[in-house]
C-alpha cells in the first residue's frame, strides 16, 4: 500500500469536513444516508489468512474454483438441456402427498415426463411428529403436506417407483425428516437389504437436523438430549455402514424464516453444527471420518444483497475455522459448507401484494449467490406466497432469470468478485465477529442443547420476528407494495398462473381412510410376536445410553413395527419435549 | 373497553403445524396493544384449545394455521365452542388462507381472517370493533372491521 494509514485518515477527515458534512447539512439530515469505505476501514493486509484462494482454507473465496454446474454450463446451453439450476444435484423436486401408493404413482408419472431425479420426500406432519395414520393426532393431516408413512411396507411401496436404472444404488434420495430420522434411515437400510444392495452403495441425505426443530421448525418429539443421542447413533451408523450417505442437512434457513436476524441465523446454525460434531466424537468417531458427510441445507436469506454476500463468505470462513482449529480436522472436505442453495432472498421476503415483484426480488438473491460462490438461482418462483404449488409460468421465469444471470450477465465468471473490497471485507469481518459473539454467548450457556433447554434460542427468534414486524408497521423498514407505494396510481400487474396438475384432490380427500386401511391390514398380517419382542429389545437398549440404537431400530423396522410404535418406545423412555412458552 | 377490563386473547396453534412466526408476532403485538395474551404453544388439539379458552375466560381466540388444514381444524374449534356454549368468543384465523376459503371460514362464524402482510394494529382494531359491537356499543375505530383480504 503506497498511501500510509495516517495519510488516508487525514484525507478522510478533510473529505468529511469539506465535502460530506456540508452536503448532509444542505439536505437537513442528521447523518449521511450512505457510507464509504477506505483501506483504513478494512484490514486488507491479511489476504492469505482471511480470504485465500477459492477451494482452499479458509474457503472465504468459495468451496471450489468452479463447481460442477459451471463446468457444464456451456454444454447445457448448446444442447438445449434443461438443468434444475439450484436443485440438489440428481435429486428430484421436493414433494409427497397421499398414501405411499398415491405418491408412487405420481413419481412414475413424473418419470414418464422425463423427471428422473431421485426421490426428495416430504412426509406428512403425522409422520414428522412420530405418529401413525390412525392416531387421534393424525386426524385431518394424513397425506396433507407430504406422504403418509407408517412402516417399511409403506416405504417399499414408494420405492416401487425406483428400480432398474433408477434403483437406490444409482439415484440419491432426500428425506426431509428430523425427529424420527433414525427410523427412516433404518427403513432405507432395510429396503437395501431386501433388494440385496450393499449398504455402502446407498446415496442420499436425511435432513436429520433436530436442533433447529426446537428453534424454528417445530416438529420435535423427544427432549433435546435424547434427540441428540439418536443423532449420535445415526451419525455413527451412517459413517460405519453407509459412507456415501450424507449424515444430515443443517439448516439456518428455517431459523431465519422463523424471524431470526442474520447474526442469530449464523450463530445458531454454527452452534447446532458444533453440537452435531461433538455428538459424532462422543460416538467414538474421528472428526475427519464423518464431518465430510455433513451438509448444510441452506442458511436464511434476505433482500440485503451486500449483507448476504458477506454472510456466505463469513459462514464458510467460520465453519472451516471451527473444524480446523477447534476440532483439529485435517481433511479439507471436513471444513467446507456443502449446501445446494447458497445466498438467496428467503421466502419470507416475497410478498402476497403485487406478487410479480417477487421476480426482481429473487433475481437480487440470485446475484448475491452468483457473487458469493453459488449458482445464481432466482429462488423462489414469484408465486411462492400465493399458496402451495409453483405455477409453470413462475418456474419458467425463475429458470430463465437464472440463465440470464449466468449466460448474459456472466455473474459467476469471477470467483469471489468482492474479495479485497474495503467495504465487503469489513462487512464480512463484522458479520463473523457478531456471530462469534453470539456463539460465545451460547457456549457460555453450555452450547446449543442448553440454549434450547433454557428457551434462549427459540425465544430470541420469536422476539426478532416481532421486532421486524414492528419496523415494517412503523415504516422504519420498507417493503414495496406492502407498507409503501400502495397509492391509487399503483397498478396490480395481472398474471397467468397455470399450476401444474400435481396432486389429485380426490386422492388427497380419501388418503386418510385408505391409509388407515393399509395400516390395519399391516397389523393383521405381520408377526405380532416378532414386533413385540423387537420393540422390547429396543426399549431396554434405549435405557442404556452407551448402546447404539440403530441395529435395534432396524430389527423393529424389518419386523414391520410402525413408526409410531418405535417412537412410542422412545416417548416412554425419553419423555416428550414440551412446547416453548413465550 | 373499560380501563380495568383488558381484552383476553388466546393465540393457539391447532394441529401438528410447527410454523410459529405468525403466532409469536401476533401474541407479542396484541400484548403491546394492551390485550392480555395467552399463547398455547405448538400442537394443540381443537378440544384443548376450546377448553383452554373456556377455562381462561377469553374474549378472542386467534388460530394460526399454515398447514392447509385450516378448514377442518377451524370447524372443530367452532363446533367445540358451540357445544360448550362458548360461541360468544370471537374467533379469528391467521395463516396461508387461499381466497376461496375465506368465505367458507366466515360462514363458519369466523370473525376475521388475516394473511401475510396483515398489520397488528388492524388485527387489534378488528377485535375491538367486533367486541364493542357485540356488547351493543358501537365504537368508531376509524378502521374497517371487515376481514382483511388481499390488496
Amino acid at each position: 500500500m503506497k498511501d500510509s494509514r495516517e495519510k488516508i485518515q487525514e484525507a478522510e477527515k478533510r473529505w468529511e469536513a469539506e465535502v460530506l458534512n456540508p452536503r448532509v447539512k444542505r439536505f437537513n439530515l442528521e447523518k449521511s444516508p450512505t457510507s464509504f469505505f477506505t483501506p483504513v476501514s478494512s484490514n486488507n493486509s491479511h489476504f492469505l489468512e482471511k480470504v485465500g484462494f477459492p477451494g482452499q482454507y479458509p474457503f472465504t473465496a468459495g468451496n471450489n474454483p468452479f463447481d460442477f454446474w459451471k463446468a457444464h454450463a456451456k454444454t447445457a446451453a448448446l444442447m438445449d438441456f434443461r438443468p434444475d439450476w439450484g436443485g440438489a444435484g440428481g435429486v428430484g423436486k421436493y414433494g409427497g402427498f397421499g398414501t405411499p401408493a398415491d405418491y408412487r404413482d405420481y413419481l412414475l408419472r413424473m418419470q414418464s415426463m422425463g423427471r428422473k431425479g431421485g426421490p426428495n420426500i416430504a412426509f406428512d406432519l403425522v409422520t414428522q411428529c412420530g405418529y401413525d395414520s390412525d392416531s387421534p393426532f393424525a386426524e385431518g393431516e394424513v397425506g396433507k403436506v407430504g406422504v403418509a408413512l407408517n412402516s417399511l411396507r409403506d416405504f417399499s411401496v414408494i420405492y416401487e417407483a425406483y428400480t432398474g436404472d433408477l434403483d437406490i444404488d444409482k439415484v440419491p434420495s432426500n428425506f426431509t425428516i428430523n425427529a424420527p430420522a433414525a427410523v427412516i434411515i433404518a427403513m432405507y437400510a432395510c429396503l437395501a437389504g431386501k433388494r440385496g444392495i450393499p449398504l455402502d452403495r446407498l446415496k442420499g441425505t436425511p435432513q436429520n437436523d433436530i436442533l433447529k426443530e426446537f428453534i424454528a421448525r417445530g416438529t420435535y418429539i423427544f427432549p433435546p438430549r435424547p434427540s441428540m443421542r439418536l443423532l449420535r447413533d445415526t451419525c455413527v451408523f451412517c459413517c460405519r455402514h453407509m459412507p456415501r450417505l450424507n449424515i444430515n442437512s443443517i439448516g439456518g434457513y428455517h431459523i431465519r424464516e422463523a424471524g431470526a436476524t442474520r447474526t442469530q441465523d449464523l450463530a445458531f446454525s454454527m452452534a447446532n453444527g458444533i453440537a452435531y460434531i461433538e455428538a459424532g466424537l462422543e460416538g467414538g468417531l474421528e472428526v475427519d471420518e464423518f464431518a465430510p458427510a455433513f451438509t448444510f441445507n441452506a442458511f436464511g436469506g434476505s433482500m440485503e444483497i451486500y449483507h448476504e454476500i458477506a454472510f456466505q463468505r463469513a459462514a464458510r470462513r467460520m465453519w472451516s475455522r471451527i473444524l480446523k482449529e477447534r476440532f483439529g480436522a485435517k481433511d479439507p472436505r471436513s471444513m467446507v459448507i456443502r449446501q445446494p442453495i447458497t445466498a438467496h432472498i428467503g421466502c419470507s421476503s416475497t410478498t402476497l401484494q403485487r406478487p410479480l415483484n417477487n421476480l426482481p426480488r429473487a433475481v437480487i438473491g440470485g446475484m448475491a449467490a452468483g457473487m458469493s460462490g453459488g449458482i445464481p438461482g432466482a429462488f423462489p418462483p414469484f408465486d411462492e406466497p400465493l399458496g402451495l404449488g409453483h405455477s409453470l409460468e413462475a418456474v419458467q421465469l425463475q429458470i430463465d432469470a437464472t440463465r440470464i444471470m449466468i449466460y448474459e450477465a456472466k455473474v459467476a465468471d469471477v470467483c469471489d468478485p468482492w474479495a479485497g473490497s474495503y467495504f465487503m471485507e469489513s462487512l464480512t469481518d463484522k458479520t463473523e465477529e457478531d456471530a462469534l459473539a453470539e456463539l460465545e454467548k451460547i457456549a457460555n450457556m453450555g452450547g446449543a442443547v442448553a440454549a434450547i433447554e433454557n428457551g434462549y434460542m427459540p425465544r430470541a427468534v420469536a422476539k426478532s420476528a416481532y421486532e421486524r414486524q414492528k419496523q415494517i408497521e412503523a415504516q422504519e423498514e420498507f417493503v414495496v407494495g406492502v407498507n409503501c407505494f400502495t397509492g391509487a396510481n399503483e397498478i396490480d400487474v395481472s398474471i397467468n398462473r397455470a399450476v401444474e396438475a400435481t396432486y389429485d384432490p380426490e386422492l388427497m380427500k380419501t388418503a386418510e381412510d385408505r391409509q388407515k386401511e393399509n395400516l390395519a391390514r399391516l397389523k393383521r398380517e405381520r408377526n405380532g410376536k416378532a414386533v413385540a419382542s423387537s420393540l422390547k429389545i429396543l426399549n431396554s437398549q434405549a435405557r442404556d445410553q452407551n448402546k447404539n440404537l440403530m441395529p435395534a431400530i432396524c430389527e423393529c423396522v424389518e419386523n414391520d413395527a410402525t413408526l409410531q410404535e418405535i417412537c412410542d418406545v422412545f416417548r416412554e423412555v425419553f419423555g416428550e419435549a414440551q412446547p416453548v412458552k413465550l | 373497553m373499560g380501563q380495568d377490563s383488558k381484552i383476553r386473547v388466546l393465540i393457539a396453534k391447532p394441529g401438528l403445524d410447527g410454523h410459529e412466526r405468525g403466532a409469536h408476532v401476533v401474541a407479542y403485538g396484541l400484548r403491546d396493544e394492551g390485550f392480555e395474551v395467552i399463547y398455547t404453544g405448538l400442537r394443540q388439539t381443537p378440544e384443548q384449545i376450546v377448553s383452554a379458552a373456556v377455562q381462561e375466560d377469553v374474549d378472542v381466540i386467534g388460530l394460526s394455521i399454515l398447514s392447509g388444514a385450516h378448514l377442518s381444524l377451524t370447524r372443530k374449534v367452532m363446533e367445540g365452542l358451540r357445544a360448550k356454549g362458548a360461541d360468544d368468543i370471537l374467533v379469528t384465523v391467521g395463516g396461508i388462507i387461499p381466497e376461496q376459503d375465506m368465505k367458507t371460514l366466515e360462514n363458519m362464524g369466523v370473525g376475521g381472517v388475516f394473511t401475510s402482510g396483515a398489520k397488528i394494529k388492524d388485527i387489534a382494531a378488528l377485535i375491538r370493533a367486533k367486541l364493542s359491537r357485540e356488547n351493543g356499543r358501537e365504537e368508531d375505530t376509524g378502521i374497517s372491521a371487515e376481514p382483511l383480504s388481499r390488496t
